[in-house]
């Protein structure tokens, strides 16, 4: 790390930082600002400034709970197994076998498909009448009686959560696999000469020497599943009986209603809620630096 | 060599769980693809079929002599895409870097502001955005697209190459710089080759965001420059799913940026030897 | 080579720099945006009013020509390509100087509306567009909309439109003012399949409570397994499904204006006793558009409910055997009245012209092709009279459900209600969650609010 003062680094961020300043700075500002106001389009004569009157409805407003409840459960499951298919996949794809490159490549495909078509296959494939999820499960007898997945309560929020699982692997695969490309082999021979266990390899040299990566993409991911709409909306809407709402989806279909004003109040809950998540790690993160 | 020895072994631990995740992860694109070539009437029986009884091709050729015009929302999006991949990249590139190995004010509170950037839903951002682009008077042009895909695209990757960066040991540019280099020679030289996979992946990250988003595709372009999400979604209208169409387009889209993708993969293990080399 | 390589990331970073710089000027301008559009468009308003005052239907304006954007969703590509041909040949024929430019949106799954708001609360430069009743209020009370009184006034065709349908289109904007210009309607009624019917051993319910041991009935294990195989009716629960649901409450005696009466609460009883009796396929909680027309068409269903959008398909699934009624009477009778309609925006400059091309989609050579290709109800009283219209037997019911149909009240709640209030709290109730009382008392506070 440099520590002398330089104009360099400021040079270097230059760009990044007045690309995102000019384009979101106003539209944040402006939305911080909605939230203190009760600030709904569909009644524009009525906007007022009312304090923290939209944070404390949503403090009593139950589907706020529920939603904020299902968020993290979405988070948690959907992040978490993302991460371990994306991994176990990153390091099946980092061995070297026929046809890797081929399979390296249609891996990708979820991540490529685009999010209107996603949420409508799967929804299609769930369908309780002719989906193709409960043939396959009449046929292998597993099930006497068609599921309609995405129609009951207790069926539709895991079947969303195994669609965002599927959308998720590549890109933790990806980001696994380029990191891995880094991992020097020396250690690893040394670790042989150890006689280490492909497991103990795994513990003590691979996951070490990529952790800043596995961090970073597992935050990163974090915050994009939080505040993933198109793969619940497509599918659910957020129902049956808001069963698959999470926090995201309140907001967008708050936002949607032009109901501005709570919609931002509870887009900044949410965010500091995952400042909650995000702070520890850019202490840890800091603190290592030096 | 040790192949032969191993073949159970490495049949239970690559084969076997690669085909499982090969196919959860396949079999949705295969559903999809079937559907694109089943006519209607086989769709929506009470009786599944894996492979259609007949099968037809019509909705591909529908795609392109329609009012869809699916291959000007494809060169729509490459453009898009690609411009805002090379953009983004580059910025990003630079500030990581910057992030990475310099200790400067304002280091910390930069990196934090990043992040903070994608935390807040684009629908409550959408009427001053709209605002933004027709004052830059960019409405209607891919330009408009490129510009807010680039700034909802760096802070991740900022993130993301920060993140490989600090995986790289210092100790690779300290050696050249002690044989010479100066800072810019010793990022050039030294880190930019080992850096490649990193970036081949984050702009596999930008390129995908730009390739599927959707809204601001939406609200920023008309006829002329709109994307493949949007021309995707105009197959859904109140009466309903063009399910041919809407399943043809996407096999559509999804095949070229596979093949692009099994190019750039083989610059992950170019990155690799480059590395071991330096190491 | 890596020379190279550095001069195009130069390139490129102060191709980033130089846009963030033009950017970063534009958006200090920006934040006054709002206001001063809001200005504009006060002053346009009182000028416009004027003008068309006296101008009145004759715009003698021929000479110059005029450039009118308009945007419209499509619900397939054959209606995409139908708009286009219209266009293009008013654009022939018009003989105005007047050039339609039609631009497409995606409908969306019904945010077409939003998406149109935003862009006009962003200053964007759309003349005029097709139109969903619903949307009115927001846009009204943002005085986005032209208003279309003074031209609708001095149009020569305006009693080709019946008087009904204008009142609909007041009562849609608050006010005595018209905002939205009829195109076109689409009446719910309810398909069956004659086959089914008779192997059931029903006949066409005429009353309310026929219906309801129509559907009954034709609830059947045709093969003997001891599963269901034909569900009475396609229920659909999920967005969209209020407007079934409405006939169910009325033919109880029940209505919008106090859901929580007790014949409303009934109608709403029957709608889940039919759920939890299995009388509707397991899915209709979720159930919307394209599952109750697909259960429907894969003969799932005896009977659903939908308008003449659909009706096109369903004869070339089932040929002769698919026939429909209009819904029944019972303590009340009502049917849903969907709507298509246009508007012209208050920041358009040349509103004639504007009207020139809604007025022909209304009630001209753009009405005839529109409601012949696409099946909707005509507007124009001339046109619903041709042969076209009078011998098709999906039409008829349609046409004999006009007396009695209705829509939604239009508040400015109604789009939430309709997206997100009306299919979870009646979700709720079909699963259990809630009772008939509590779902309606939900449903009540959701639209009065």
């Amino acid at each position: 790390m440099v520590k002398k003062q330089s104009i360099w680094p400021y040079l270097l961020v230059a760009p990044a930082v007045l690309i995102i300043l000019c384009v979101v700075f106003i539209p944040v500002i402006n939305a911080i600002l909605m939230s203190f106001q009760s600030y709904d389009l569909r009644r524009p004569k009525d906007i007022a400034f009312i304090g923290l009157g939209n944070y404390i409805e949503a403090f009593s407003d139950s589907l706020f709970w529920n939603a904020l409840l299902r968020t993290i459960i979405w988070v948690v499951f959907g992040v978490g197994f993302q991460f371990f298919f994306g991994f176990v996949l990153a390091l099946l794809l980092n061995q070297s076998f026929r046809g890797r490159g081929p399979i390296r490549a249609v891996s990708m495909i979820p991540w490529v498909t685009p999010g209107v078509l996603i949420g409508l296959m799967w929804r299609w494939i769930y369908d309780g009448n002719s989906g193709v999820l409960n043939d396959i499960l009449l046929k292998l007898h597993l099930i006497t009686d068609k599921i309609p997945f995405l129609s009951q309560t207790s069926t539709a929020f895991p079947s969303v959560i195994v669609t965002i699982i599927w959308q998720g692997i590549p890109f933790f695969a990806l980001m696994i696999l380029a990191a891995l490309q880094g991992v020097s082999h020396d250690m690893y021979e040394a670790a042989e000469m150890d006689g280490a266990t492909p497991f103990q390899k795994l513990i003590y040299v691979t996951i070490p020497s990529i952790k800043n990566t596995i961090f970073v993409t597992g935050l990163l991911r974090i915050i994009w599943v939080a505040n993933s709409v198109d793969v619940i909306f497509n599918m659910t809407s957020g129902g049956p009986a808001y069963s698959t709402q999470t926090l995201s989806v309140y907001v967008y279909n708050k936002g949607n209603s032009l109901d501005l004003g709570y919609a931002s109040a509870m887009a900044l809950l949410m965010t500091l809620l995952l400042l909650l998540v995000v702070i520890p790690y850019l202490k840890m993160n800091f603190k290592e630096e030096k | 060599m040790k192949k032969r020895h191993d073949l159970a072994k490495r049949i239970l631990f690559l084969y076997l769980p690669l085909f499982v995740l090969m196919v959860f992860i396949l079999f949705p694109f295969y559903w999809t693809f079937v559907t694109s070539i089943k006519p209607e009437e086989e769709l929506y029986g009470a009786v599944v079929t894996y492979w259609p009884r007949s099968v037809t091709f019509e909705a591909y050729s529908k795609l392109f002599t329609t009012t869809v015009n699916f291959l000007q929302a494809m060169k729509n999006s490459l453009i898009v895409a690609a411009s805002t991949t090379v953009v983004s990249l580059t910025a990003s590139t630079l500030a990581a870097y910057a992030f990475s190995r310099y200790h400067f004010a304002g280091r910390k509170v930069l990196m934090s502001i990043f992040l903070c950037n994608n935390m807040f839903p684009t629908v409550l951002l959408l009427i001053p955005l709209y605002t933004i682009m027709r004052r830059l008077g960019l409405l209607y042009q891919p330009a408009s697209l490129v510009l807010s895909y680039t700034t909802f695209t760096i802070p991740f990757s900022v993130w993301l190459l920060i993140g490989f960066l600090n995986d790289l040991p210092m100790s690779l540019e300290e050696a050249a710089m002690v044989d010479g280099c100066n800072r810019g020679q010793a990022f050039v030289k030294i880190v930019l080759p080992i850096l490649v996979p990193s970036m081949v992946a984050t702009g596999v990250y930008i390129f995908m965001q730009s390739w599927n988003e959707y809204t601001f595709a939406m609200m920023f372009t008309n006829n002329d420059t709109r994307t493949i999400p949007v021309a995707l979604k105009s197959l859904i209208g109140q009466l309903g799913v063009q399910w041919d169409l809407l399943t043809a387009g996407g096999i559509i889209t999804i095949i070229p940026v596979c093949i692009m993708f099994f190019f750039a993969q083989k610059r992950l293990v170019e990155g690799l030897t480059a590395g071991a080399v330096k190491g | 080579m890596k020379k190279r390589n550095l001069a195009k990331k130069t390139l490129a970073a102060s191709m980033a720099a130089l846009m963030a710089a033009g950017a970063l000027t534009a958006c200090s301008s920006g934040s006054s945006t709002a206001s001063t559009t809001a200005a504009a468009a006060a002053e346009t308003a009182a000028a416009e009013t004027e003008a068309a005052a006296d101008s009145g239907a004759e715009a003698d304006t021929s000479a110059e020509a005029v450039t009118i954007k308009f945007r419209y969703w499509a619900d397939n590509t054959d209606y995409s390509a139908l708009m286009q041909d219209i266009i293009a040949k008013f654009n022939e024929e018009n003989g105005k100087g007047i050039t339609v430019v039609g631009e497409e949106q995606p409908w969306d799954g019904g945010a077409y509306s939003e998406n149109l708001f935003t862009a006009k609360m962003g200053g964007g430069d759309i003349d005029c567009a097709t139109w969903k009743l619903t949307a009115t209020p927001l846009f009204v009370n943002n005085d986005l909309l032209a208003d279309l009184t003074p031209y609708i006034d001095a149009w020569e065709n305006k009693d080709d439109i019946d008087d009904n349908i204008y009142n609909i289109m007041k009562e849609a904007g608050g006010s005595d003012a018209i905002y939205v210009m009829p195109w076109n309607v689409q009446i719910l009624y309810v398909y069956y399949r004659p086959s089914i019917f008779e192997a059931a051993g029903v006949e066409v319910p005429t009353t309310y409570d026929e219906f309801l041991t129509a559907i009954e009935k034709c609830t059947m294990d045709t093969d003997g397994d001891g599963k269901i195989d034909v569900y009475g009716f396609g229920m659909r629960g999920s967005t969209g499904g209020q407007e079934p649901w409405g006939s169910f409450i009325h033919g109880r005696g029940g209505s919008f204006e106090d859901m929580t009466t007790a014949e409303s609460v009934a109608g709403m009883q029957d709608f889940i006793d039919i759920y939890t009796n299995g009388y509707v396929p397991p899915t209709a909680v979720s159930d919307g558009f394209n599952e109750i027309i697909a259960n429907f068409k894969s003969g799932l269903t005896a009977m659903t409910i939908h308008h003449t959008g659909s009706s096109a398909g369903m004869e070339e699934t089932f040929g002769d055997d698919v026939s429909a009624f209009a819904f029944p009477a019972g303590d009340g009778q009502w049917t849903s009245m969907g709507d298509t309609e246009t508007v012209i925006f208050e920041s358009c400059e040349n509103k004639e012209a504007a009207f020139e091309w809604v007025s022909y989609l209304a009630s001209g050579e753009g009405q005839k092709m529109w409601c012949e290709g696409t099946g909707n109800v005509p507007v124009s009283k001339s046109l619903q009279e041709t042969d076209f219209f009078q011998n098709n037997r999906f039409m008829v019911a349609s046409i004999e459900g006009q007396s009695y149909a209705g829509i939604l009240p239009i508040l400015d709640t109604t789009t939430e209600w309709v997206a997100t209030t009306w299919p979870n709290t009646v979700a709720q109730a079909l699963t259990g969650q809630i009772t008939a009382e509590q779902c309606m008392q939900t449903l009540q506070d959701g639209l009065y609010q």
